[in-house]
């Protein structure tokens, strides 16, 4: 479990970290929190020539407000994200998925910006910015660009980030203030990547539901909208027997993988059952 | 008695900690010396497999490689033995490095050494291993159907042994088993499975070889649990004398049994080391520890109980297949044999017939891990009463009072040939329900159901055999190593006294316990006692080594030997007093006259005298120390009682642990609170194996879980408060009533759970037959509404 030999580039400017990877992108890896990445290192799954540890560029760890978004930087850590007062009052779906990351040790070492790039499609991130329908910043040498959250995201650990491209930021709507959220999963231990979970988020219209963007993840291939779900609640009243048509809905929808973990049909069955959690903590036991 | 007594029961705080919490143990990875290099093992990726050609060359040519070995090279040398080998047993031995043949995913197949362990590793990408795949087995099923892949071409199938354990009674006479049965008003059957599981400690295994030329001999600085045994091992797989060897072991990060067991890494660093005349040293990284120390538990078991009307249990029949993996490990089929023989628990029955099958498979090699065959009883066994119960109406808790071994039947001889030395297992039970409120909780529990709260109570009492054991026993059973345990004690001429120990540390706070006896034996401070273990060349030979519950074998010699020293005190100080030795005794730290409390002399002023030797009685030899090797008359069996209370989630089948209540009795306590840090530690691995951890292979033979993302093991999280409470019930056969209890908590939490949750669930007929109690394993079990 050691890695094999690699370069190690600590750019302290981001023009200085987006001209390495413009040099080296296809055989370099950025390193940010180092969670993910150096396991894969020290297992030799991944083997990058050369590792350019951002760290050390300023400017990627704040968050702050504009313009109706938030607008968080890719190095800012997940326990950061956590104990912001800024978040969880403008993005509180964020806030509350964000103790649901690993551990506190973990947290306070991993990124926003490397939870994304990572995506791991059991990883609450990717699915909470997918319900907040977020924006990726993402710069290159060749300029910038600013993705839509779904383009951004592949299945298994892929996105559309090119090998020069580094993410910069992810900016969150904070939308109407008639909004609410759920958020619920089971994994196996408290910390570990989830067997299913549900991210969800939902405006008001009056005592109707408004807008819904309900997003499934763990054993499927990517954070997944759940759309025949959002379909069967929107524009209707929230009560239990709803909850239950969008249970139906939700778990006809997806079909998950079976690992060592849990079966596929366990972890359909509980993506119906934390879609009910998830509307039930957004609308109370209607 | 002076403030110096007492500190046997004594809270003592271990004198381990201090160094070890400041960061300032000294562990194998700790270790550096001049000219250390590295070594890192290939091992097999192919469950299966023949092994055509290891191709070396390119590897070698790496910079900064030393040496490589395959198989090629080490003609001269031996196998590692199977230490039981149960009659019957098929021949077997653990290659140092696979040859022809690689049987699991993880045997060792070629070593390196370099000058850092990633340079190793980088060379290991560079070894050709030329394999032909073979047809796996991953399960015992598979491994018994006709024409099924033979792991062991010379056994001609898989099977290592069929022992049959008949059911008998103190004078070896066979029950009426079949008689038990055609009586039952009801048989109640099950088939249990429990889950391939191990000791996995926070520190990995870690070796270092220093071969020395000035003595031609080898130090090997080892995180062995048994430092003798393995030095004894090394010896005959290396061909050298065992004077030649000096194992050390430095602190260890927790052992289970798995560092009881040698491995080929053991052989290899030494190898390397003569080859070199340089230190090596190599540290398991924790996916060698999931796939290349020994794993241990899985078992299929058949069972059948035989129930009175009254509840009472007539007898219990049934079948074992124990998973063994691709080699029979040290032990053999050891742990599956202690289950065969143990499946009447600590009830009064008497027709018993259980047939125990070791199968090969295609994985890891299951061996010793804390327990060793008992948990998986306990769980059959209070499963089987659990479903009595049920069968003929009656509470569980009944069917236990029904059927315990009473109080004043002891010593109790079991069907299985096992004799227990004394226990109050009424007063276990009793004591675990009170504090639990069973009445209450039974009360409560149908208004909850009608509140959708599935709340079940699940009790798992326990018998845990400990002192193992009387070395003729172990002669009986095949067992080729021996129960007992050396102590010597030396008085330096200060006064000083100094325990030599062949216990090893394991992190129980061994040091701290086995100073308390010495204490209390010569009266002096606790602080005044010094305790040596962990070098060969220094502690007395040991034949079992160490295990969690050894410190009662341990603590008996302790005694013996102080009695030793004493007697010899007694002997000096009578002299110098010009007394008769009748009229002296060892009183306060000190040698004095009867009823002349000023004609005295403290063990310094003794010792003193001993070690001039000026003035000694005639014919007494110089110095004062003492050794005594303590082999135990019998084994002594602790028991205890758990109770759960749990919260099944009828949507998610995720299992919440409300209560955990334990009642442990391990005869006299030498310190309470370590005492308690055993039960909870070995209560929260028990919890692990219940709930989480399982070895997972795919139908190919490729090991799953190879870390701990996939490995799960309890946290803070999962681990719940427990409820502890502690009797005493005295061993008869031990100096000083000791009976063993490290391994204790470990025995009860899958059997309390697994009848928690089947009691949750009992509207819906649910029974939890097996481990890891996951929610999707709960889920799977429900009605699909
Ligand atoms: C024990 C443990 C438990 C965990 N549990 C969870 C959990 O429950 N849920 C969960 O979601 N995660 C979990 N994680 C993963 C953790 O959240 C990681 O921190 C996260 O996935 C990656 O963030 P990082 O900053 O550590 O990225 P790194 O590990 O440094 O990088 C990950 C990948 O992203 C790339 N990358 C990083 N930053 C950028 C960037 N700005 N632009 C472009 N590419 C970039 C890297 O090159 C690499 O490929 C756990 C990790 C551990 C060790």
């Amino acid at each position: 479990m050691k890695p094999p030999s690699f370069a190690y580039e600590a750019p302290e400017a981001l023009d200085d970290a987006l001209a390495l990877l413009d040099r080296h992108g296809d055989d370099a890896k950025v390193l940010a929190g180092g969670q993910s990445l150096v396991p894969l290192l020290n297992f030799r799954l991944a083997r990058p020539a050369r590792l350019i540890d951002i760290n050390g560029v300023p400017g990627l760890a704040s968050i702050s407000e504009r313009d109706g978004t938030i607008s968080i930087g890719a190095m800012t850590r997940q326990r950061t994200i956590e104990t912001s007062p800024l978040v969880a009052s403008r993005a509180p779906l964020l806030a509350a998925a964000t103790r649901w990351i690993g551990h506190p040790p973990i947290r306070t070492r991993g990124t926003i910006g490397g939870s994304l790039a990572h995506n791991d499609p059991s990883g609450e991130y990717p699915a909470v910015l997918l319900a907040l329908d977020a924006q990726v910043r993402i710069r290159s040498q060749r300029g910038e660009r600013v993705l839509g959250i779904d383009a951004f995201l592949g299945e298994w650990l892929s996105t559309a980030l090119g090998p020069d491209e580094l993410v910069i930021a992810v900016e969150i709507p904070i939308g109407s203030k008639h909004a609410t959220y759920g958020f619920a999963e089971v994994a196996k231990r408290h910390g570990d990547f989830a067997l299913a979970g549900v991210a969800a988020r939902f405006t008001l219209d009056g005592s109707h539901i408004g807008d819904a963007r309900i997003v499934a993840f763990g054993g499927v291939a990517r954070a997944t909208r759940l759309t025949a779900a959002e379909d069967a609640i929107r524009g209707r009243v929230p009560n239990e027997t709803l909850f239950g048509e969008a249970n139906r809905a939700a778990t006809a929808a997806i079909d998950p993988i079976s690992d060592l973990h849990a079966t596929g049909e366990y972890r359909r069955h509980l993506t119906g059952v934390l879609v009910v959690r998830a509307l039930r903590q957004a609308f109370g036991e209607a | 008695m002076s403030a110096n007594e007492g500190w046997i029961g004594r809270r003592v705080q271990r004198r381990e900690d201090l160094p070890l919490i400041q960061g300032k143990g000294r562990f194998a990875a700790d270790l550096t010396m001049p000219d250390m290099v590295h070594m890192a093992v290939l091992r097999s990726p192919h469950a299966h497999a023949r092994l055509l050609g290891v191709d070396t060359s390119k590897a070698r040519e790496l910079p900064g490689v030393f040496d490589v070995l395959t198989s090629a090279d080490l003609d001269g040398i031996g196998e590692f033995p199977v230490l039981w080998q149960l009659p019957g047993q098929k021949a077997s031995g653990i290659p140092v490095l696979a040859r022809d043949k690689v049987r699991y995913v993880g045997e060792p197949v070629a070593a390196v050494v370099a000058v850092s362990r990633y340079v190793a590793e980088d060379a290991l990408e560079l070894i050709e291993a030329d394999y032909d795949p073979l047809p796996t087995v991953v399960d015992v099923e598979s491994a018994l159907k006709a024409g099924a892949p033979v792991i062991n071409e010379a056994w001609g199938d898989n099977v290592a042994i069929r022992h049959i354990v008949p059911g008998i009674d103190a004078t070896g006479k066979a029950g009426d088993i079949d008689g038990a049965f055609a009586a039952a008003d009801a048989v109640v059957k099950a088939r249990f499975k429990i889950n391939r599981f191990s000791g996995v400690p926070l520190e990995t295994r870690g070796l270092v070889a220093s071969h020395d030329p000035l003595t031609h001999g080898l130090t090997l600085w080892s995180s062995s649990q048994v430092a003798h045994k393995q030095r004894t091992q090394l010896a005959s797989v290396l061909g050298v004398p065992e004077s030649s060897i000096r194992v050390m072991t430095p602190n260890l990060g927790g052992g289970f049994g798995v560092k009881w067991d040698c491995y080929p890494e053991d052989a290899l660093v030494c190898l390397f080391s003569q080859r070199l005349q340089r230190p090596v040293k190599w540290i398991e990284d924790r996916r060698e520890h999931l796939m290349g120390t020994v794993h241990a538990r899985e078992q299929v078991q058949e069972l059948e109980a035989a129930v009175a009307r009254d509840g009472t249990i007539l007898g219990i029949r049934g079948k074992i297949w124990a998973d063994l993996g691709a080699h029979i490990h040290s032990v053999g089929i050891g742990p599956a044999w202690v289950t065969g023989v143990s499946l009447t628990g600590q009830y009064r029955i008497k027709n018993y017939y259980c047939e125990v099958i070791g199968v090969a498979t295609n994985k890891v090699p299951s061996s010793t891990f804390r327990g060793f065959g008992g948990p998986e009883a306990t769980f059959a066994t209070e499963r089987l009463i659990e479903k009595a119960a049920r069968a003929v109406g009656l509470d569980p808790a009944e069917v236990r009072r029904k059927n315990f071994i009473q109080p004043d039947e002891f010593p109790w001889f079991s069907a299985g040939g096992g004799v227990f030395d004394s226990g109050n297992y009424p007063a276990a039970l009793e004591k675990a329900l009170e504090e639990v409120d069973y009445d209450h909780l039974r009360e409560e529990q149908a208004g909850l159901r009608a509140k959708g709260v599935y709340r079940g109570i699940g009790i798992g009492c326990y018998i845990h055999t400990s002192g193992f054991g009387p070395s003729f026993i172990l002669g009986l059973v095949g067992y080729n190593t021996s129960g007992y345990e050396g102590s010597s004690i030396k008085v330096d001429p200060q006064g000083g006294i100094t325990i030599y120990t062949g216990m090893i540390p394991l992190g129980q706070g061994t040091e701290t316990t086995l100073a308390q006896v010495a204490a209390d034996q010569f009266g002096v401070d606790f602080n005044d006692v010094r305790v040596v273990w962990g070098d060969t060349s220094q502690t007395p030979y040991t034949g079992f080594g160490s295990a969690g519950s050894r410190s009662n074998v341990a603590a008996a010699a302790i005694l013996k030997a102080a009695e030793v020293v004493r007697d010899k005190s007694i002997r000096i100080g009578a002299h110098l007093l010009e007394a008769a030795p009748e009229d002296v005794v060892y009183e306060n730290g000190g040698v004095q006259v009867k009823g002349s409390p000023e004609k005295r002399l403290t063990l310094g002023d003794v010792a003193k005298a001993a070690y001039l030797a000026h003035n000694l009685p005639k014919g007494e030899l110089p110095t004062l120390e003492g050794t005594y090797v303590y082999d135990p008359a019998m084994f002594t069996i602790a028991f205890g009682c758990h109770v759960a209370v749990v919260d099944v989630d009828l949507e998610t089948g995720e299992v919440k642990i409300v209560r955990y209540v334990v009642v442990d009795d391990s005869g006299t306590i030498i310190n309470p609170l370590l005492v308690e840090g055993q039960i909870q530690g070995g209560v929260a691995m028990g919890l692990g194996g219940a709930l989480l951890e399982e070895f997972v292979y795919d139908e190919n033979g490729q090991l799953l879980t190879t870390s701990f993302m996939d490995y799960l093991l309890p946290s803070i999280h999962e681990v719940p408060h427990m409820e502890l409470h502690q009797q005493v019930t005295v061993s008869p056969h031990t100096p000083g009533g000791f009976k063993g209890m490290g391994e204790a908590g470990m025995f009860s939490p899958g059997a309390a759970l697994a009848n928690a949750v089947s009691d949750a669930l009992l509207p819906f007929g649910v029974e939890v037959d097996r481990m890891p109690i996951t929610s999707n394993l709960v889920w799977s079990l429900l009605p699909k509404s």
